[in-house]
């Protein structure tokens, strides 16, 4: 799969998680970007992602993640 | 911290089940309905009920949220558990002195949130009380 059908499946989960409907991810975005995104967030937005990806992140892979273009980088090596 | 199960993350596996039998007694509908301030007549006044069509009082739904707390806090996860989310459907009344089984299945773990999916089924002999589905963190 490649990054761009990685954004247009992550964007619903990001909106879904934060409750807001106009969220636009952008590679350099963070949680500074978006109302809401706390641990607590984080957390379901974890869950939500390797639920819809099928795929099992580790916490240190979490854990280095420091904006969402990371985050879909990393999604792309799993689905490989 | 009483009898609270200890489970370590690495011993909670998808597909364990867990459950228990309760009753709702009419001291515990009486504590409820103080602690809530729910006094609808559905949950305190048989006639009331009878009225609507039920059988007898009907027991709150946040009792039976009430079971699934004691099923997070004391059982799974158990002692390191935080509850982060519930959805549940109550599909039938329960009636108060009714005897109800609680059915909770790990459906999935997250190694890297340390979060856990139950499914949970309250039944009664003859029907389906409530379905749920839980999340919880385990922060041991």
């Amino acid at each position: 799969m490649d990054s761009g059908g990685i954004y247009q499946r992550l964007t619903p989960l990001f909106c879904e998680t934060f409750d807001n409907d106009d969220i636009v991810l952008r590679p350099e975005m963070t949680a500074e970007d978006v109302d809401g995104w706390d641990s607590f967030s984080h957390i379901r937005l974890v869950v939500a992602v390797e639920t819809e990806f099928n795929v099992s992140l580790t916490a240190s892979e979490v854990a280095a993640l420091k904006n969402v273009g990371e985050f879909v980088a990393l999604l792309t090596r799993k689905l490989s | 911290m009483d009898d609270c199960r200890a489970a370590r993350w690495e011993d909670i596996l998808p597909g364990q089940q867990h459950s228990f039998e309760f009753v709702i007694s009419a001291e515990e509908m009486a504590g409820f309905a103080a602690l809530s301030g729910d006094r609808n007549p559905l949950h305190r006044d048989p006639a009331f009920a009878a009225a609507k069509g039920f059988a007898g009082v009907v027991v709150y739904g946040g009792l039976l949220v009430a079971k699934i707390s004691r099923l997070i806090g004391m059982i799974v996860p158990g002692l390191h558990a935080v509850w982060t989310g519930l959805d549940i459907q109550f599909r039938n009344p329960l009636l108060v002195g009714e005897t109800a089984t609680l059915i909770a299945e790990v459906t999935r773990t997250s190694d890297s949130t340390r979060q856990i999916g139950l499914k949970i089924r309250i039944l009664a002999p003859d029907r389906v009380i409530a379905l749920a589905k839980a999340d919880a963190l385990h922060t041991g």
